[in-house]
């Protein structure tokens, strides 16, 4: 795996350029909600203690929240982090070998992403497999930082890829397989897009789960990784889709395009990472072992 | 602002993102706990009878019971037995229902001319006891007590005792319970957060009917439009429909509204979602229950962009009527053809109430404080409007008083469809404790106030242009205040329905108070009366001549006798009526002791000359 390869960019190409996709379309999806939609940090910032700081940093209740007549330090922030995003998505694009300030930046950027993944932690009554499932997003941005400087093949940039394949597929898992309990939407998807009853919708999320798990499994034994890889790079994408499948209808504006396609786009991540693995740990053609 | 300050703030933007919170927070939880614990308890086999709730209604008792999971090979009938002449008399056994563990049971050909003590028993062992009220048909003032949002968390002033409200329900006597929404708020343990509502408020409940209506946290969604039973698959649901599955549904509807009396119209919708909308006659009042909810439209996808949610219009220049869609539905047809016909039906009825989740109206300008200043809400019951006006249309022909919750926030409006204060008041309760802060605060003074009332108060138009005009509002303090109940503005509210002056009183309560104690103050604005004829008295209109009857307090119909479209029907208060009406019409009046059979005055007009009629 980090052995040495003669055509080294030729057979990193396609890994690199999968997060450097999955990074992209992360943060294209979550620009689109902090420019068009709102972040969702009212659940970080509409706390007791988070004012007592602000009051300690020196901000009025009324600059902190608004007058009422008028916005405040907390919506005025919100409504401008969108460019944060937009930053780091055109970094994603233009991020190099040597680019370190743009590295550096792509991994602030990921500190952006844990920021909302720990939102969605605490919006859901700190429920451990809401912040564990983002792994694959929250990391795809350092991932891309590690393929750039320290290679793709490298042992430390696959085996953080494979910590994000495990947290994604761990924590959709817990909720598919009923350990914390089943999310309604997943239920809401599986039935819209299936025709299926309850029953049925419940049975093919409890195998859902248990197929999770053996992912989490089968990606570090390395005789049947590829296979896991390949697995969860479908079952990502099926699940990042499956929003707009389910939500999109000629009736709505915009076909609801505008609600729904980012859902799918920012979770890129969650097939884009295991399709790196699976680009990874493929063997070379014999050209590539010809010329090795 | 200068640099330094910019800089401080981008500081204190940084630091507040990634520290501030869980730095805090640990520091709080020292002081409180973080976080409400909710599992279900073992209980001793004698004990699994948790609570029990029911209602009377056209001599129909219907009971729920709700157990604790019974163990594998428990038996599953439950037995309601009454004391009839110091007599334990079963009269009713049924079989729990796993999913949800409740026991329904359904009595026709119910007494309710006395009061009978009840115990509903389980194998040899659990025995739960409570009282079967007698109909107060005979009380001049029927007190119904009225609650919504009940948070557990900690950081809502969730976990402090509710033996206030217990008390205070008990030293008022009430003759109804009526819990608005949001009983629950685990969006995933139904079941086990109604077990502990039912161990909070057992007490009262069990002495006396109950109304409680589930709302959106109570189906696991922040919002609901149910959309006719539509599946939803948009985070935050705006999309319309339920996020749960129906079954999970279905089970919260059985626990919170099987001891309802019978649905009206009851076709289910999708997914088998049922329907609860109905009546219930208690005391001579007519209570409507409502589902604001079920039917509504979502406006994801269907309304324009007009804010950072679907749902939410921050942008104060936006055309209001852009957004009352063609085809969006509020209560649906179904329901208002319900509402109509209660509305004409004054059968042992001498005022009439409806009970729904929400009011009809934008009732608050900010919401949630660091969400900022919101210029409309299509959670409300403002939206859509014309949904909204026909709700209104059809409430104000019965004179109908409207007690609701849902808002956080405690309100009375008097709403207006075609002028301001054409039609119904309403009063919306205090949260039991409050999870989401939210203030009436309108930029512009309202117009017409009474004399040295707040500048909120009196004629506005909410985020949608529909009329309102405020009287009072209970609003919480600007800044979080540690976790005290009432700066948070929680409570709970009373209304008082005096049949014998038909006047309506509403009360507004804060938390740990003694409502008897003559030095306990309500919030401000309360208490307020008005007559129960002020639920439909437009300023525009007249009077009609003065009708005098040879009975006493019978029903009067207006029918405008060109179109012949009822303007309103109500039970008149004694032996003579000065009917309103709008200028330039002419109305048939049609009158009779319990329904308007007969007609007797044609062609009637405002400035009339009065009629003596005979209905003997």
């Amino acid at each position: 795996m980090s052995g040495p390869i003669v055509n080294e960019s030729h057979y990193s190409r396609l890994p690199l350029f999968c997060l450097r996709l999955g990074a992209f379309l992360c943060f294209a999806g979550w620009t689109w909600v902090h420019y068009y939609w709102e972040g969702p940090y009212g659940v970080l910032l509409w706390q007791d203690s988070t004012f007592e700081l602000a009051t300690r940093l020196g901000l009025s209740w009324d600059e902190f929240v608004g007058s009422g007549a008028d916005d405040g330090f907390v919506q005025k922030w919100i409504a401008r982090i969108w460019w944060l995003y937009l930053v780091c998505t055109v970094l994603t694009v233009t991020v190099r070998e040597r680019s370190w300030i743009q590295m550096s930046a792509l991994v602030a950027g990921s500190g952006l992403l844990v920021l909302l993944s720990y939102a969605s932690f605490v919006a859901s009554q700190r429920q451990l497999p809401m912040f564990v499932e983002h792994g694959g997003q929250m990391l795809i941005p350092i991932l891309l930082v590690m393929a750039l400087g320290l290679g793709p093949g490298h042992r430390v940039t696959v085996t953080t890829a494979i910590v994000a394949v495990i947290m994604t597929f761990a924590g959709h898992g817990s909720y598919a397989i009923g350990l914390w309990p089943t999310p309604g939407n997943f239920y809401a998807m599986t039935t819209v897009i299936l025709g299926v009853d309850y029953e049925t919708a419940q049975a093919l999320l409890r195998t859902a789960g248990v197929l999770d798990f053996l992912v989490c499994v089968g990606i570090c034994i390395p005789l049947v990784r590829r296979g896991s890889a390949l697995y969860a790079a479908g079952w990502g994408f099926l699940t990042a889709i499956a929003r707009p499948v389910a939500g999109m209808s000629w009736g709505l504006n915009y076909w609801g395009g505008d609600q729904y396609l980012h859902e799918a786009v920012l979770r890129a991540p969650h097939f884009l990472i295991p399709m790196f693995l699976f680009l990874i740990w493929r063997r070379p053609r014999p050209s590539e072992a010809q010329i090795n | 602002m200068n640099l330094h300050r910019t800089k401080s703030i981008a500081c204190c933007c940084f630091a507040l993102l990634f520290f501030g919170h869980t730095a805090l927070a640990q520091q709080n939880s020292q002081r409180r706990p973080g976080r409400a614990i909710l599992e279900i308890p073992e209980v001793p086999r004698s004990e699994v009878i948790c609570f029990a709730l029911y209602t009377v209604h056209d001599n129909t008792l219907k009971l729920t019971a709700q157990l604790y999971p019974l163990q594998s090979g428990e038996p599953t009938a439950v037995r309601l037995e009454i004391q009839k002449d110091g007599q334990w008399v079963e009269v009713a056994r049924t079989d729990v229902i796993e999913r949800g563990w409740t026991a329904p049971f359904r009595v026709e050909d119910w007494d309710d001319t006395q009061a009978y003590p009840y115990r509903v028993r389980h194998g040899s062992e659990a025995v739960y006891e409570g009282l079967i009220r007698k109909n107060p048909v005979d009380k001049d003032e029927i007190v119904v007590a009225g609650f919504t949002g009940n948070s557990i968390q900690p950081a809502h002033g969730g976990d402090i005792s509710r033996q206030d409200l217990i008390d205070n329900v008990q030293k008022v006597d009430a003759d109804l319970l009526f819990f608005s929404g949001d009983q629950v708020y685990d969006h995933n343990r139904h079941y086990a957060a109604w077990l502990k509502f039912g161990r909070d408020f057992g007490e009262i409940i069990k002495d006396r009917p109950s109304v409680s209506l589930p709302d959106d946290h109570d189906v696991g969604q922040p919002n609901l439009w149910g959309e006719s039973g539509k599946i939803s698959t948009l985070s935050g649901n705006a999309d319309g429909g339920y996020r749960q599955p129906g079954i999970y549904v279905q089970e919260v509807e059985r626990a919170q509204t099987s001891h309802l009396p019978d649905p009206v119209d009851p076709r289910k919708i999708g997914q088998g979602i049922g329907v609860y909308f109905t009546n219930l006659n208690w005391g001579d009042i007519d209570f409507a229950i409502l589902e604001d909810r079920k039917f509504k439209t979502g406006p994801a996808g269907r309304v324009p962009k007009q804010g950072p949610r679907p749902d939410h219009i921050r942008n104060p220049d936006y055309d209001p009527a852009s957004v009352d869609v063609e085809g969006a539905v509020l209560l649906g047809q179904r329901q208002l053809d319900f509402l109509d016909a209660w509305a004409r039906d004054w059968h042992d009825a001498q005022m009439k109430v409806a009970l729904s989740q929400t009011i009809f109206c934008g009732g608050a300008h900010i919401h949630g404080g660091a969400n900022g200043r919101l210029h409309a809400d299509m959670d409300s019951n403002g939206w859509p409007q014309s949904g909204r006006n026909r709700a209104l249309e059809s409430l104000r022909k019965g004179f109908a008083f409207h007690y609701a919750g849902d808002q956080h926030l405690a309100t009375i409006f008097h709403h207006g469809i075609d002028e301001h204060r054409d039609a119904i008041w309403s009063f919306c309760v205090p949260s039991i404790a409050n999870l989401y802060l939210r203030w009436w605060e309108p930029l512009q003074p309202g117009q017409n106030r009474e004399p040295g009332s707040p500048e909120y108060t009196g004629d506005h138009l909410d985020g949608f242009d529909n009329k309102v005009t405020n009287y009072a509002a209970a609003n919480p303090d600007k800044k979080p205040a540690g976790n005290l109940l009432n700066t948070r503005a929680a409570g709970f509210g009373i209304v008082r329905l005096n049949k014998k002056t038909r006047q309506i009183t509403m009360e507004c309560w804060p938390r740990n108070v003694d409502v008897t104690d003559p030095s306990a103050h309500q919030y401000p604005g309360w208490p307020l009366t008005i007559s129960q004829f002020d639920n439909y008295n437009p300023p525009s209109w007249g009077k009609l001549g003065e009708l005098t009857f040879d009975v006493d307090s019978p029903v009067v119909q207006l029918v405008d006798a060109e179109s012949g479209e009822i303007l309103y029907t109500v039970r008149v208060n004694g032996k003579s009526f000065v009917p309103g009406a709008p200028e330039g019409q002419s109305f048939d009046i049609k009158a009779g002791q319990d329904a308007p059979e007969k007609t007797v005055v044609q062609g009637a007009q405002v400035g009339g000359e009065a009629t003596a009629v005979q209905l003997k």
